[in-house]
Parts: structure tokens; sequence; C-alpha cells
């Protein structure tokens, strides 16, 4: 406590300390200046009152108290003074203000460093890069250039004429007029351009210009172009996907920086490129679609769609270019579903191979009418439905396995629903709901006409029939190498997809995909011919050939599909422009040169043993000791009783699947001999349905 | 300024050579800086506030040369003059703050502010140290006269107050108006096992607050969660502070006021750290504790209670509003709105500051013996 010595309260009372003792006491204190006789007698004693003893005490307690107070606000203030010490010098937090990091004494050196790697740009400070996509192999499908916006602040302009000027310099493609007005205008913040390489923002900060400013972006490059453009899709001026798989795996690619390795592989997907290409262009096609996947795995090896555009200008591609045929397009798959009808009948064990249906007739069914292409005008044997592409067979065929096993069948098969493969284009497939499913759905749908699927579909469904009965969801995404296989599911017995092996072989050995041969891949498949539907029912002249395929037949590993929509006949195909002239020949050429590519040489050594492993008779025997067909005689006949049947007894030997697992099931159709003119009403335009 | 005589007898010679110069020279100093602060950040506050440049620095201009006006005015007054203006502010005050609850302008959840034409009040502001001036005559004359119960009316007039406050709601204010009138009564003498009662009530006050009211809970639990980094605006003027160092990116240099809404205002401190650097900082905040620790120390010569409790009262309010500003920009409080006494822009409450400190310089004039107050 160090106050000063307390001064008397108000009021002159003198010092309360013993006078000195000089003065006698009673002698008379002369005041200063003034006169004599008015001296007062000295006081011995001072009194000093109660309560001014307590306010003097009050007093020296405020006083002490005033110090503590002092004190407690020197301790506020040193707080504070050490707290920005900390805050400023000795442990200052580093600014990551976007605005502070563009400024030009923090950007980057504007020369890209020689040493770095190729394949992994650095990073814009505070900016993580979006990652990769590559293809199988690694090649790089899409990348993230680092790259600079322009950007000016207005209030910093001096001389906003001049600045323009000299930035149409650097920058030849600004537009000098507008850049004017933006810099005059009263904003903060003004954008001059986008995508900004090193030189150019070298040559701007060069000029010197206050009040103009880089901010750092990325910019998504597509090195291969064209290549699969529609399945990668692009990115917006942010760096969000907006379609393909950049839309479907917008954050992982933002969050993960680990490269994105798609099922793609870059090779096969130039090779079903340019032979598509070509097709197209052979039969004046307005484009087409392929398909290459692995019929083990339901990895998509190649998707193209035509017409595409090169993914780095996506701002200027149409509609039509940035549609994706082989997912987003349902089409009606034609004939190439038969694969499906044959399939569903041998394994519900409604048919045998050996059966055979009436074919001499076109049906008549309401007010449609059901007829073949080329037809031969008999019965036919059910490979000989497949071989040469029997609407009428086949249409007897499903009436046979009966409707609701057909869409139960076509539910198992995925052909009901969204192909769930990762892009978010899919499209919903178009069928008949269940309450019109009738009997004329089911005889058009078993030749592919009243329904559409995409050509993805068809695909997925031609290698479930040919890998031994599993399907696999299809996928864009490459499996990783450790990863354990992924599992399909199992739709049909394996001893049904052996049989159908053989038919989809025949139908290139002596069918109507001849032209698919490949000489040492053993190619199966199934043409397709669609006409398309218009409003007024179906165009005679405009339609979708596809073939889809699958190779090598003795033992599958990929499916091959292409389509060209709307091709037009020319000399080469002797007038036809049936899938068996314009789209077979391209999925052999496709094949010949993606299956070295796959590591799949071509077998030529063994090919007559696999031959006869693949070979199926035209006109099958039923073998001996089987037991009869459990298929209504109304519409099957055994093979003895045709009068163009080859005789039974020197066939080579027919493995007797449907013995293995004997059905006891009775179609439902046998016992009801169905009248068609209940089903005239149905809705699906089917008139003159002539697929070939 | 004039060399005044002194025997000069005028009113303004008189003043001259009794009133605290030091002070008077750091209050000075402050509105210099505050006019350079100013400067600073005007470009973008004036982008902000949609005004032109030159408007907003004339504005400025005009409240910071009112404010040395009021601060000069009305420490011209005797004590007694004082103690009639604090009365009758007081009541005018409390009145207005009674009216924010009615016809209050709503601004954030809270019903603080008047409107009037040119600049909306905020009553509060002025009850500040209208209160300390009145509640300290009131305790001194009560401890004067025993039929006068002083006391108890300065309890009263607290508690009407403090009623007013958590009604508009205004926390922060509460608590300084709380912590001054508890700094009056300490220095006045309370009993210390009341003291230590006071500090332990306050304590389960700012429990019960933080119970209460939602935005005083939020505004803790930001403050003591650090993993969430507090509020935007306080990681923003702690990044500030480190772009500026020792020395400040120079002046206008500075980034933070483009991007702080409040830079202008509660965050101005940020602007003088990035622009101006720690030693600046530390200047300014060595004026504020020169004019705070002065102002007590100086009471020590003091023997009038009504004088040492109002002039304690009105230190205690400048000190602790510095204070609550500086501490909330460098996150050593949870953040509390409160303007940077002459350095903050804004119309009412540079005024209330003037005020009062024009009341501490007119209670701090050197008198004679016999000056009654």
């Amino acid at each position: 406590m160090s106050a000063p010595p307390p001064k008397g309260p108000p009021g002159g009372a003198p010092e309360d300390r013993p006078p000195p003792a000089a003065p006698p006491p009673g002698a008379p204190a002369p005041r200063f200046g003034a006169p004599h006789d008015a001296s007062v007698p000295r006081m011995e004693t001072v009194r000093v009152t109660a309560p001014d003893l307590a306010r003097r005490a009050a007093l020296e307690k405020t006083r002490s108290r005033l110090v503590i107070t002092a004190f407690c606000f020197a301790l506020l203030f040193l707080a504070i003074a050490g707290k920005l010490a900390l805050a400023t010098i000795i442990t200052p937090l580093t600014p990551h203000l976007p605005a502070l990091a563009s400024r030009p004494s923090e950007v980057p050196p504007a020369e890209p460093a020689s040493d770095q790697q190729p394949l992994a740009p650095p990073a814009p400070p505070g900016h993580e890069q979006r990652a990769m996509i590559t293809d199988r192999n690694g090649e790089i499908l899409a990348i993230s250039l680092p790259t600079a916006g322009l950007y000016a602040d207005p209030r910093e302009m001096i001389d906003p004429s001049d600045s323009a000027h000299k930035l149409k310099l650097a920058l030849p493609r600004l537009d000098e007029a507008a850049v004017r007005e933006r810099l005059s205008s009263e904003k903060q913040f003004v954008y001059l351009a986008r995508q900004i390489t090193p030189r150019e923002q070298l040559a701007i900060n060069q000029l010197g210009i206050p009040g103009v400013y880089f901010q750092p972006t990325a910019r998504r490059r597509y090195p291969q172009g064209r290549a699969a453009a529609q399945v990668l899709g692009g990115v917006d001026v942010d760096g969000h996907g907006i379609a393909g798989v950049e839309r479907f795996f917008d954050q992982r690619l933002r969050e993960d920086p680990e490269p994105l390795r798609l099922s793609l592989d870059l090779r096969i997907q130039q090779v079903v490129h340019e032979e598509l290409t070509r097709a197209i262009e052979d039969f004046n096609g307005i484009g087409g679609c392929g398909l290459v996947m692995d019929v083990r795995t339901g990895e998509v090896l190649a998707m193209v769609s035509l017409p595409d555009y090169d993914a780095n200008e996506a701002g200027q591609a149409t509609q039509e270019q940035r549609f994706n045929r082989a997912v987003t397009g349902m089409y009606e798959p034609g004939s190439t579903f038969k694969l499906q009808t044959v399939s569903m009948a041998l394994d519900s064990g409604a048919v045998n191979i050996w059966n055979g249906f009436d074919a001499s007739h076109p049906i008549s069914i309401g007010r449609f009418t059901i007829s073949d292409f080329e037809g031969k005008k008999r019965f036919l044997y059910v490979p000989e439905i497949i071989a040469y592409s029997s609407n009428i067979g086949a249409a007897h065929m499903a009436v046979a396995a009966g409707t609701d096993r057909q869409r139960e069948w076509m539910a198992k098969m995925g052909m009901l629903s969204r192909i769930g493969i990762e892009l978010p284009e899919v499209g919903s497939p178009l069928a008949p709901p269940a309450s019109n499913w009738k009997e004329i759905a089911t005889m058009t749908i078993a030749f592919g006409h009243g329904i559409a699927v995409s050509p993805l579909h068809v695909v997925v469904g031609t290698a479930a029939v040919a890998n031994g009965g599993v399907r696999f969801r299809p996928t864009i995404l490459a499996a990783e190498p450790d990863a354990k296989p992924r599992e399909g599911t199992r739709v049909m017995q394996q001893t049904t997809s052996d049989t159908v092996r053989k038919l989809m072989r025949l139908v290139v050995t002596d069918g109507f995909g001849k032209n698919a041969e490949v000489p040492g891949y053993y190619v199966g498949g199934k043409t397709g011919t669609a006409e398309k539907s218009t409003r007024h029912g179906y165009n005679h002249n405009s339609r979708v050939d596809a073939f889809t395929s699958v190779f090598p037949m003795n033992a599958p590993r990929y499916a091959v599909y292409l389509m060209v929509d709307e091709p037009k006949a020319n000399a080469s195909s002797h007038g036809y422009a049936t899938a068996g002239w314009v789209v077979a020949p391209s999925v052999g050429k496709v094949i010949a040169r993606i299956g070295p590519m796959l590591g799949l040489l071509p077998d030529t050594e063994h090919a007559e043993e696999i031959h006869q492993a693949l070979y199926i008779p035209l006109q099958p025997g039923k073998p001996a000791g089987s037991h009869p067909a459990p298929v209504a005689a109304a519409v099957a006949r055994p093979d003895l009783t045709h009068p163009g049947s080859p005789p039974t007894g020197h066939l080579p030997a027919w493995p007797p699947q449907q013995e293995a697992a004997p059905r006891p099931s009775q179609p439902h159709d046998a016992a009801q001999p169905h009248d068609p003119r209940h089903e005239a009403q149905t809705a699906m335009p089917v008139a003159a349905l002539a697929d070939r | 300024m004039p060399v005044l005589s002194r025997a000069d007898t005028s009113t303004l010679g008189r003043w001259w050579w009794t009133v605290d110069r030091w002070t008077l020279v750091a209050i000075a100093t402050l509105i210099g800086f505050g006019y350079v602060m100013m400067l600073a950040a005007s470009p973008a506050v004036a982008e902000r506030i949609g005004q032109s440049r030159s408007l907003f620095i004339l504005k400025q201009v005009g409240f910071l040369a009112i404010a040395g006006a009021i601060t000069i005015g009305v420490s011209l007054l005797s004590p007694r003059g004082i103690r009639r203006l604090a009365m009758a502010g007081c009541a005018i005050a409390l009145v207005l703050t009674a009216a924010t609850l009615v016809a209050g302008v709503e601004i954030k959840g809270a019903r603080r502010w008047i409107a009037l034409p040119g600049l909306s009040l905020q009553p509060s502001e002025f009850l500040k140290p209208c209160f300390a001036v009145v509640s300290a005559w009131l305790i001194a004359e009560g401890r004067r006269s025993h039929r006068f119960h002083g006391m108890a009316i300065a309890i009263g007039i607290f508690l009407l107050v403090a009623l007013l406050l958590k009604s508009q709601p205004d926390i922060g204010m509460l608590a300084v108006i709380t912590a001054v009138f508890f700094t009056q009564l300490f220095v006045g003498g309370l009993n210390l096992a009341l003291v230590v009662l006071a500090l332990g009530g306050s304590a389960g006050a700012g429990a019960g607050a933080y119970v209460l009211f939602p935005h005083v809970r939020s505004r803790v639990e930001r403050f003591l969660d650090h993993a969430a980094g507090d509020s935007y605006q306080v990681t923003r003027a702690l990044e500030a502070f480190g772009n500026g160092g020792l020395l400040g990116r120079g002046p206008g240099e500075g980034h933070v006021k483009d991007v702080l809404p409040d830079a202008h205002a509660d965050f101005v401190v940020a602007v003088a750290g990035e622009e101006f650097g720690m030693i600046v900082c530390l200047l300014l905040l060595g004026v504020f504790g020169f004019i705070v620790l002065r102002g007590l120390l100086r009471l020590l010569a003091e023997s009038d209670p009504f004088v040492v409790l109002a002039a304690s009262g009105l230190v205690a309010s400048f000190g602790l509003q510095a204070f609550v500003n500086m501490a909330s920009t460098l996150h050593l409080i949870p953040t509390k709105g409160m303007t940077l006494p002459f350095i903050s822009y804004g119309g009412s409450s540079v005024m209330a500051v003037a005020l009062g400190m024009g009341m501490l310089l007119a209670l701090t004039r050197r008198r004679h013996h016999g000056d009654v107050p």
C-alpha cells in the first residue's frame, strides 16, 4: 500500500498527532496574515469525531481497493498484450483465404517445373485435384490439369481501356470491348477468362496491370478425345460431374485422389469404334452402338455409341451425340431375343431340342399376322427356327412355354428393369404390364417385338445364356487385381446353356450369321433386324440391325454386340439391309482384331474337335430311349412323323440333356387350346412383323 | 492550442490548468488513430454499406469531431453539473431502454436499438456512464446521511436496469454494467465476504445465462471448442493478426476488411493488426491501459467519495469495453459484440464513450479544498 499521506478532511482539521511542544499551552496562536487580536487559543488536543474517523478509514480502504482494481486491469491488459504477441509473431495463424492465395505474390511460379511427374501434376494450393479416370490398363481417359482463372478487381483499375487493350494482346481470345466494359464496372470481382495456361499467365503477369489476379482452377481434359465420350460424361465449370462416370462417381472422384479404373479397354474401344463407324458409313446408317463384355465377370470392355463427340468439346455436342445408345436407347431387340425364347423353352422342359413347330403358314392373331422373312414354309425343328430365325416358330415355342413362364424369365434375366451398370443415364425398358401381357404379347416378345430394352440388356442376356447360365450385373469398373471373382446369379441350367451355345454357333455356321465367322474363334451369335415402330405402326424401311455374339463358343469369354440404326442396302449386301449382311461382317472383323488383344489366339489346330463338340444338326433326332416330349401335339410333332426329316439312325450322338432332369410340369397351353380372337385388343402393335 | 496563462480565470483557462491533460492527450491520440483506421477500412466498408467512400469518411469525421466536442464540453462542467447531467441522462436512457422493448428495431433477434433519422441509437450505451455516476452519488450520499437509503436505491435501479437488459436481451451489456457496479461497490469498501459472495454470484449468473440463453451457450461452446475453430469472424481475425506479424502489411494492404462484415466496428483491431502489426497494436493497447491505470491511480489523491466512486466506475466501464473488444477479437473470451472506444466506426457508441470520458475528465479536475462537488 503506497498511498500518499491522507489529506485532512474538508473543514481544515489539523493533523491528528501531538503538536510540537514549543508553544506553551493556552498561548494564542496567531494566524498568518490575520490581525493579532484575531488569534485563537491553541488547542491542546484535537478532537476528531467518530464519523470523521470512520470516513477516513473508509477512504483508506477505498484507496487500497483502487490499487487492487488498477492491478486487475493491468493484468487484463497484459493478457491482451500476451495474446496479441501469440497471434502475431509467436504462433501466427497462416491465412488460407482464397483471395489471399490468388494474389500475385502467392501464385506459384508460372513456369512448370521440368521434373514433374507427368501423371501426377501438383495440385494447386488449397485445391483438391479431381481424380483421374483410366481404362483397365491405366491409360488416362480423364485428367484434371491445373490452370488459372483470370479475374480482376475493377476498383483497383487505373485505366480500364488501356488494361483491356494490353490484356487482348496477351490473350487474343478475349473480346476487348467486353473486357473494357467489365473492367469499368463498379464491382469488386469480374471474371475475364477461364483456363489460362501457365504461358498466358506469365505473359499477363509481365504486363504488370494492377488489379488483375489469377484464381487456381483445374481443367478436365479427356486425352482420348472421342473414345467413350458418353461413358465418361463430363464436368461443369466448377468441376462437378454432370454426366456419365464423372457424375455417377462424382463424390468418389473428388474425395479419393486414386485414379478410378474403368473396365473399358481403350484398344478394344477403338477397334469397335472404327468398325462400327465403317459399317454405319457403308450402309448410310444414322447411328449405332457397339459393346464388348467379359461374359465371365460382366465387365464392359467397350461401349461405343455413334454419333459421338470429342469429350473435350462437350459443350458443342448435340443431344443426339450425347445420347448413349448402349444404355439409354431402348430398342426392340428383334430376333436376338430368340436366344431368350429358346433358352426359356428348353430350360423349362416345355420344348425339347428335337421338337419342332409348323412354320408353313403365317400366324393370324386378331388383326395381326406373324410371318417369316424368306421363310421355309414348312415344319421347322428348334435348331432350324434359330438358324433361319423363324418368327412363327419362335412364337409357337413361346406359347408352348407359356405366358407366365416367359414373364418370369424376362424378369429373371433383368429385361424388365434398369440394367444396373454404374452410369446415371441407364434407361428403363419398355414392356407390357403384367395385366396386358397376353398371348399376343407372348408371341411377339418371343421374337423381340412388343418389348424394348437397351443394347446392354441384350448383351447381358446373351452372355448369360452362353456362359453356362449365370447372369452378371454389368459393370463399368475394372475388378481389383486381388479381388475375389464377381458373383452372378444362376438363371438356367448348365446343360441348357450348353445347348444354346451350339445353337448360337449354328447360326454362324449354317444360319443368317455366316458373315460373322472368324476362323479359329468359333463365333456364335444371333442376328436381329427389327423394324422401327412409329406412331402408325412399323416402318418397313427403317430398321435396327443388330448382331449379338459370343466367342469362342467352345469356352465363352467375350460377348460382342454391334448395332446399326437405319442402315440402307448397298451393293456389297446384295440389296439386303438385314443384320446378317450389315452387322455380322463387322462383328467378325471386330473379333478378328480384338481376339489377339485379349490374349486369345485363333485355334485352328483343334478345329475339327471343337467343331464336333459344338455341332448340332439342324434337324436333330430324338435320342433313343428318351421319354416322349411333354409338348402338346397340337404344336409339336415328333420328327419321325415329319416327311422331310433325316433318318435318325446315323445322327451323331446327341446328349439327352432334358433326360437328366425330366420335368413333370405340363405346359398349360397344351390343355387349353388358345382362341386368338380374345387377344385382338392387345396393346402391342405388331402389324406385319417381318423379322429376319 | 494557445498557451493559456495560469492567471487566466476564464472558464477555459481554469479548465485548461485543472483538467488531466495527460488523459486528454491520450484520448486525442485515440481519436487520431480512429481516423487512421477509418481511412484504412473505408474502401471495404463503403462498398459494404453501399455508400461512397467520401461520404463515409465525412460521416466518421463528423462523429469523431462530435465525440471530441462532447468530451471537452462535458469536462467543462462542475461535479455538481456532472451529477445533474448523469441523473437526467440516466432517466432518459432508462426510459429509452424500456422503450426498445416496445418500439425497438429487432436486429439479429435482439431489441436493443431505437431507430432515429440518420442513425440507430442504443440507449443502453448511454445508460452505462450515466448509471455509473448516479450510483456513485447514491452510494456516497447514502453513506453521508443515514436517513437517505442511497445504497438501497442504487441496488434498486441496478435491478431495474438488469431486468431491462435481460429482456432485450443484451447479456454482454448487462455483464459490463454489473461489473462496473460491482467495481464501484468494491472500491466503495464492500465487505470482503460480500465480495467473495458477489464473485460467486456472478459465476452463478454466468452459468445461468449459459443455461437460459441459447445464443450465449452457442457462443461459449464455440469458444471452448477449439476444433470447431470458433466463429468464422474470429478465425479470420486471427489470420489477419498472423498475416500482419510484427510490423504489419502496410496501410491499406490488409485483406481482413474485405471478408469481415464487422471489420470497421467490432473487429477493427484485426484490421489494425494486419496493416500495422503487433507494435502499433501494443502502442494502442498501451494508450488504453494508460487511461485506465492513470484514471484509477489518480483517484488515490482524491478524498471525495462521490468523485472516487463515479470516476472509478467510468474508468472501469471504459477499460472493460476496450478489454472485451480486443479480447474477443483475439479469441481470449467468447465473442461479444462491443465497440473499441474511439476507434470503431459508429455513431451512438462513440458518443456514449465521449460522454463518459468527458464526465471522467470533469470529475478528476484539480479542485481546491472546499469545492463542494
